[in-house]
């Protein structure tokens, strides 16, 4: 097993190029940017990072060509996300109330210590909102591979075969932040499996990505539901981590209250700060958090991994 | 010395008398109307017999006179007004019988309606938002011109519908239906408004469809056919020929004053199809006793409408948006019919604005509506 490094964001504090430059990469890396959407070939930059040895593997351009190729994948790609968009839409109802009674019973006054046991039974009736959410998305899942098997032979199978080549050439993948869906759905689209053995360098929701668990988050978005959401299984290279880009820009890190309720209602994670200039390295294939790490504890602090 | 002693007009006060090239450095450094803290003072210069000004804000005299300084043909009167303010007016003048009424002279900015324009007196703290100017960051939608064959209409109803940039037939999109979409088009710089909105990810793209009146005081104050048109053809026609969400909740229904009222009536002749409402400063007149409105023969179909609404207030969309300026006659209806659309069970969210009844203030709201409504996709990106 190799190197996983997840990085703080590139846009105003670029550590991707001297990240790379620090590993033993001799051979080609291939870059994965498909989070940008339609900015996907603006590449320029990012292969100057890399020292010009960056091949795009343009999952959101080879997306769009199928889509507009095959119009049986098309349907289908339409019908799962009309399904999804329902079901997203019914788990935020379900979140937000949820959420709402955790708030309402964390402020109750308490005399006779009924308060925190109802503050936990109310988020373990958040934590099974998110249970029946992830339930049924591997039920819409499991829906559309009995009912649209990909055809192999058509144009999907033949872009498959294309970034399976690139992929068993280079030795690392960087993956680069941008939209989390579009991502997770580009790399789902085209079945895209990093090799073990190969390095992967990644940042915002490229680092999401990697992880078992995406969480959406964002305290200070003027709309929509308040609390962090449970989106879709990532790549899984990085189980019990739940990767938080921006972290300073976009949680209430000093609500602890706030941070509490987020860190004991994913218990099960560690919930890790990649806020600019972070870098967090698991090398030899490790997935538990380094020494160094800034993750939020059950109690809602901002705490050090291995600090004293 | 006292706060009214310090402003820029008491100080040209004790220079009396004043002479006109004093009075022309004075208009030349401090422009029209002068703000000095939560104080606006208006100027006119000339020789007449008399001058007002003309603003239709409810709280303050209208028209609001104005005095000569001393001898001068310098005329000025101080108002308060609020921080984040903003006031549509004019200037009256009369000399001897004749009366004349202009945009402020002194004044170059300028806000325009169906009605013409009017001059803009904008207070401390109010700003443009952002989202409401050009930005060449922000890629384009495209406006496309339609005559839609209405049979409820008995005509060729003429739309432009707007689809956001990027436009992909592999997704699918909700639909605003915007009353008196010219006029929003052209006062309220709604597909700017859009364009930006959606480039900020504050609301998700969607697709509008932008529909004038013909004969707007017949039209909008809850009509038949003009209902019937909009929900069973208009939208079951662009629900076929574009990719849109295909639910009640992916379909809003927006509209100022008059276009308020046609997009609520339109709701309650077809409870349930739509999700949303947009109301900017609607006509929500309503009588608790008798019919002496006070609004005229126009507002008489306005008021048995929302009369009959508020016997038996029933839900017939899940959320709605509501905005009004506190300066508008509209404001205590508005205020009212708050708590009668909470009562039904209809979600209600509810904005103020120092504003008026006009174009800029609906412009200015549309970000809080648009984004309530249609949350855009910032909790999915993370650059």
């Amino acid at each position: 097993m190799s190197t996983t490094i997840l990085l703080g964001p590139q846009r105003f504090t670029t550590t991707v190029g001297s990240t790379v430059r620090s590993l033993d990469i001799n051979g080609r890396i291939a870059m994965v940017n498909s989070g940008w959407e339609e900015r996907e070939s603006d590449d320029g930059e990012l292969a100057g990072h890399l020292d010009g040895r960056g091949v795009n593997l343009r999952l959101h351009h080879r997306m769009l060509d199928v889509l507009g190729k095959d119009e049986q994948v098309a349907a289908a790609a339409l019908a799962f996300r009309d399904r999804m968009d329902e079901l997203r839409a019914f788990y935020g109802i379900r979140l937000q109330a949820a959420i709402d009674a955790v708030q309402a019973v964390s402020h109750r006054t308490s005399i006779h210590a009924v308060g925190p046991v109802a503050e936990e039974a109310a988020i373990e009736a958040v934590r099974d909102v998110d249970r029946w959410y992830a339930a049924q998305l591997d039920e819409l899942y499991r829906a559309v591979r009995a009912t649209a098997a990909p055809d192999e032979n058509g144009t999907i199978g033949w872009h498959r075969g294309e970034i399976g080549a690139v992929l068993d050439e280079v030795e690392a993948v960087v993956i680069a932040g941008g939209n989390v869906r579009t991502l997770l759905w580009t790399l789902r689209f085209f079945d895209v499996t990093l090799r073990p053995e190969q390095t992967v360098v990644a940042w915002s929701a490229g680092a999401m990505a990697l992880t078992d668990e995406v969480i959406l988050f964002h305290d200070f978005s003027p709309q929509g539901v308040t609390a962090a959401e449970v989106h879709d299984r990532g790549l899984g290279r990085l189980p019990g981590i739940i990767a938080l880009p921006h972290a300073k820009r976009r949680l209430h890190l000093d609500d602890r209250d706030r941070m509490s309720v987020l860190a004991r209602r994913f218990a099960e994670h560690r919930l890790l700060l990649l806020d600019d200039g972070a870098v967090v390295r698991f090398p030899d294939g490790a997935t538990d958090l380094p020494a160094g790490a800034r993750v939020i504890d059950r109690a809602g602090h901002v705490s050090v991994v291995g600090a004293a | 010395m006292s706060a009214m002693e310090r402003l820029a007009v008491n100080r040209l006060r004790e220079r009396l008398p004043l002479d006109g090239p004093t009075i022309d450095r004075f208009v030349e450094r401090y422009g029209c109307p002068i703000i000095e803290g939560e104080r606006a003072t208006f100027l006119y210069r000339g020789d007449v017999d008399e001058v007002w000004v003309r603003h239709r804000v409810i709280g303050l005299p209208d028209p609001l006179p104005l005095k000569r300084i001393g001898d001068s043909d310098l005329w000025a009167v101080t108002t308060v007004l609020p921080e984040g303010s903003r006031v549509e007016y004019q200037i009256e003048i009369r000399k001897g019988e004749h009366y004349e009424r202009f945009n402020d002279p002194l004044n170059p900015r300028l806000a325009h309606s169906p009605m013409g324009s009017s001059s803009v007196c904008a207070a401390i703290g109010y700003r443009v938002p952002e989202w409401a100017v050009f930005d060449p960051e922000a890629r384009e939608g495209t406006l496309v011109e339609e005559q839609v064959r209405s049979k409820a209409l008995r005509r060729d109803q003429p739309v432009q519908i707007y689809l956001p940039a990027r436009f992909n037939r592999a997704q699918r999109y909700p639909l605003l239906v915007v009353h008196d979409g010219t006029d929003y088009l052209q006062f309220a710089a709604m597909k700017t408004v859009l364009d930006n909105l959606i480039h900020r990810l504050d609301i998700d793209p969607l697709v509008a469809v932008f529909v004038p009146p013909r004969d707007r005081l017949k039209e909008y104050p809850n009509h038949a056919p003009h209902a019937r048109f909009i929900a069973r053809e208009l939208v079951p026609l662009l629900t076929e020929r574009l990719p849109l969400v295909d639910t009640p909740e992916a379909r809003c229904l927006m509209g100022s004053s008059f276009g308020g009222i046609a997009a609520l009536s339109t709701a309650v002749r077809y409870p349930g199809f739509f999700g949303s409402l947009l109301l900017q400063s609607a006509s929500l007149v309503f009588t608790d006793i008798g019919f002496d409105h006070g609004g005229g023969p126009a507002f008489d179909p306005v008021v048995k409408f929302v009369n009959r609404f508020r016997e038996k207030p029933t839900a017939v969309v899940d959320r709605i948006f509501m905005s009004c300026g506190v300066y508008e006659p509209l404001i205590t209806p508005n205020r009212s019919m708050v708590p009668v659309f909470r009562h039904t069970g209809m979600r209600v969210r509810y904005t103020e604005s120092r504003d008026g009844h006009n174009w800029e203030n609906w412009r200015d709201r549309l970000g809080d509506g648009l984004s309530w409504l249609f949350p855009g996709p910032q909790k999915f990106v993370y650059e």
